[in-house]
C-alpha cells in the first residue's frame, strides 16, 4: 500500500476535516479571539490529526506488506491463510478470519478430492490386479490348449492393462517403487520377451551392445518404459528399410546413458519438442493407428519420479534415438556396496 | 520332479497343472487353504509354486513358517506388483518371483532353472557319452570335441534338461531372448540345422528329431 493510495483513499474524511477546521478558525476569527490563540487551537489538533493519520498508515502499510510478500512466498497461494501476520488492527482481523475460514474450506475441498483420487487409484490398482488372474488364466489355457491365433489379442490387453496401472502410478505421490542395482541387460531382455511375437511379427531385428552394466532404478518400471519405447518404435516404422532397433549403453562414469535408436519414420522436427507432453500425437500420430499420445508422457513421468532424464532426437524419414541417463551419485553407491 | 501348486484360483490350478503335465513335470495340487502348511510340508514336493494372495494365511507369512523347517524352492506368483511384495518374498527366502500373468514359456524357464540352481551346481553336463562343457562351449566326445556357438549351446542345453521330451519352437525362442539373443524364426531354424550337423560330426545324426508343428526332441 503506497502513501498515494491511501491518501487518495482517505480523501473524503481528509477534507471534511480540513473543513472543520477551517470553520473553527473563521468562528474562533469572529470572536476576535487573539490570532496566536487561533492559531495554536487550530494548529493543535491539526498536527495530532496528523500524526494519527501516519500512525494508521505505518500500521496499514506493515500489514498488508507482510501480506503481499507472504503471498509471493507462497506456491500454493490457498494456503496464505496459514501465514497470517498478527492483525493489530479491527479491519485486519476481520480480513484474517475471513481469510481463515475461507482457508479452511478450500483445504478440506482439496483434501477431499486427494483422497477421492487416491481411493480411484487405490481401486484401479486392485482392479488390475484382479483381470490379471483371469488373464494369466487365458494365457495358460491358449498355450495348454494351443489356440494360438487369440494370442495377439491377449497380448493386446495385457500391454493395456499394464498402461493403466503405470499412468496411475506416475501420478500417485506414493513412493511405492523400489531401488535396486539392475543390470540393463536384464531389463531389456524382460522387456524384448513381452513383445517378442509383435516383433518377429514386423521383422524387426534387435542389436545390443555394452548392455552388461548396472543401474541404480526400480526393474519392473524400467522395463515398462523400455517397452512402450519398443512398441512405440514398432508403430513407426519405416517401409523403406529393414527395421532394426539398437539398444547400447554407454558408461560415462558419473552416469549411464542407454540409447534407444530406431531406423523408423522419425519425428518433424516442429512435433520433437512437444512428444512428451500429454495427449500430443503430431503429425506421425495422425496418419498412423494407434497413437493415444500417452506413452511417452506417462514414460517421461515414470523417468522423471526415478530421478532419470529421458531425451529424444530424430530427424524426420531416418531414425529417432531416445537416451535414458542414470546418475551416478553417493547413494547408488552405497546401494551397490550393500549388495 | 514333484512340484506343488498353491494357488486358490481353481481355474488357474488347473491350467498349471496341465502346463506343468505337459512339460514332464508331476503336478501336486493343494486344495485345502485351512491347512496349506501342513500341504507344503507334507507334500514332498521338490519345488513349490506359491500364491502370494490367499485366504486365511497369506503366501508371505507361510513361506515365513515353512522355511523354518524346510529349504525346498519356491517361486512366489502373484497379480499384487507392490514392490513390498517383492522385497519380503525375496527375504522371506523364496527362490525366485513371477508376476502374473506370466508367459508359460517364461514360466518353465524359470522353474527349471531354479530346480536346477537347487540341485547343487550339477558336475559336467552329460549327453548320452559326451560332456558337455559350458566353460569351453563344445561338445566333447573322447577324442572329437565340436565348437557350438552361444545360440547353439543354448538351444543345446534347453534340449538337454528336457530330454526325450518335445520342447516347443516357442520356448527356445524364450530361452535364447532370455539371454540377449533376439533371433527370429528363420534364425532358430538355421541353430537348430547346424546344431544337428555339428552333433552329427561327433557321432549323433539322429540327436534332434522335428514333431512337426511341435517343436523338437532331444533323443
Amino acid at each position: 500500500m503506497s502513501a498515494w493510495d491511501y491518501l487518495r483513499d482517505r480523501l473524503p474524511s481528509l477534507l471534511i476535516r480540513a473543513g472543520a477546521h477551517l470553520l473553527v478558525l473563521v468562528f474562533l476569527l469572529a470572536f476576535r479571539v487573539p490570532s496566536q490563540a487561533a492559531a495554536a487551537a487550530v494548529l493543535i489538533p491539526l498536527f495530532g490529526a496528523v500524526s494519527a493519520e501516519l500512525l494508521e498508515y505505518r500500521r496499514r502499510r506493515r500489514f498488508y506488506g507482510r501480506l503481499r510478500t507472504n503471498l509471493d512466498g507462497l506456491d500454493r497461494k490457498y494456503l496464505l491463510s496459514e501465514t497470517l501476520p498478527e492483525p493489530d488492527f479491527a479491519e485486519a482481523r476481520i480480513l484474517s478470519e475471513i481469510l481463515c475460514e475461507t482457508g479452511r474450506s478450500m483445504c478440506e475441498e482439496t483434501a477431499a478430492c486427494r483422497r477421492e483420487s487416491a481411493d480411484f487409484r487405490e481401486y484401479i490398482e486392485t482392479w488390475v490386479h484382479e483381470i490379471k488372474l483371469p488373464l494369466a488364466a487365458m494365457e495358460l489355457i491358449r498355450h495348454n490348449r494351443g489356440c494360438g491365433v487369440c494370442g495377439e489379442q491377449l497380448d493386446r490387453m495385457e500391454d493395456c492393462v499394464e498402461n493403466v496401472l503405470y499412468y496411475a502410478r506416475s501420478g500417485s505421490p506414493e513412493k511405492d517403487y523400489l531401488f535396486t542395482q539392475t543390470s540393463l541387460r536384464r531389463v531389456f531382455s524382460d522387456a524384448a520377451l513381452r513383445h517378442r511375437a509383435e516383433l518377429l511379427e514386423r521383422g524387426v531385428s534387435i542389436r545390443t551392445e555394452g548392455l552388461d552394466v548396472t543401474v541404480t532404478t526400480d526393474a519392473k518400471w524400467l522395463a515398462w518404459i523400455l517397452g512402450q519405447l519398443l512398441s512405440n518404435s514398432m508403430k513407426y516404422l519405416s517401409s523403406e528399410r529393414e527395421p532394426e532397433i539398437a539398444v547400447t549403453a554407454e558408461d560415462k562414469g558419473d552416469r549411464v546413458i542407454l540409447c534407444f535408436r530406431d531406423n523408423g519414420i522419425g519425428i518433424p522436427a516442429s512435433d520433437l519438442p512437444h512428444i512428451f507432453d500429454k495427449s500430443f500425437t503430431g503429425k506421425n500420430g495422425r496418419t498412423r493407428p494407434g497413437a493415444t499420445g500417452m506413452g511417452l508422457y506417462v514414460a517421461k513421468k515414470l523417468c522423471g519420479r526415478l530421478g532419470h532424464g529421458m531425451e529424444a532426437e530424430s530427424a524426420e524419414g531416418q531414425y529417432t534415438e531416445i537416451r535414458l541417463s542414470f546418475g551416478r551419485d553417493g547413494w547408488s553407491e552405497v546401494l551397490r556396496e550393500k549388495e | 520332479m514333484k512340484i506343488l501348486i498353491v494357488e486358490d484360483d481353481p481355474v488357474l490350478r488347473n491350467e498349471l497343472a496341465v502346463l506343468l503335465r505337459g512339460a514332464g513335470y508331476e503336478p501336486l495340487a493343494a486344495e485345502d487353504f485351512t491347512r496349506t502348511l501342513d500341504v507344503m510340508r507334507e507334500s514332498g514336493a521338490d519345488l513349490i509354486l506359491l500364491d502370494i494372495t490367499l485366504p486365511g494365511m497369506s503366501g508371505e507369512a507361510l513361506l515365513r513358517e515353512f522355511r523354518r523347517t524346510s529349504d525346498t524352492p519356491v517361486i512366489m506368483l502373484t497379480s499384487r506388483t507392490s514392490e513390498l511384495d517383492e522385497v519380503l518374498a525375496m527375504s522371506g527366502g523364496a527362490d525366485d518371483y513371477i508376476p502374473k500373468p506370466y508367459r508359460p514359456a517364461v514360466l518353465l524357464l524359470r522353474i527349471s532353472a531354479v530346480l536346477r540352481r537347487a540341485s547343487g551346481s550339477s558336475p559336467a553336463e552329460r549327453y548320452r557319452d559326451a560332456e558337455v562343457s559350458a566353460v569351453r562351449g563344445s561338445v566333447i566326445r573322447g577324442e572329437r570335441e565340436t565348437i557350438l556357438t552361444k545360440n547353439e549351446m543354448i538351444v543345446f542345453r534347453t534340449l538337454l534338461s528336457r530330454r526325450g521330451e518335445i520342447v516347443s519352437r516357442d520356448e527356445l525362442m524364450t530361452a535364447l531372448w532370455d539371454n540377449d539373443e533376439y533371433v527370429n524364426d528363420n534364425a532358430l531354424s538355421v541353430n537348430v540345422s547346424r546344431l544337428r550337423a555339428k552333433l552329427a560330426q561327433i557321432g549323433y545324426p539322429d540327436a534332434v528329431a522335428t514333431r512337426k508343428k511341435q517343436g523338437y526332441v532331444l533323443l
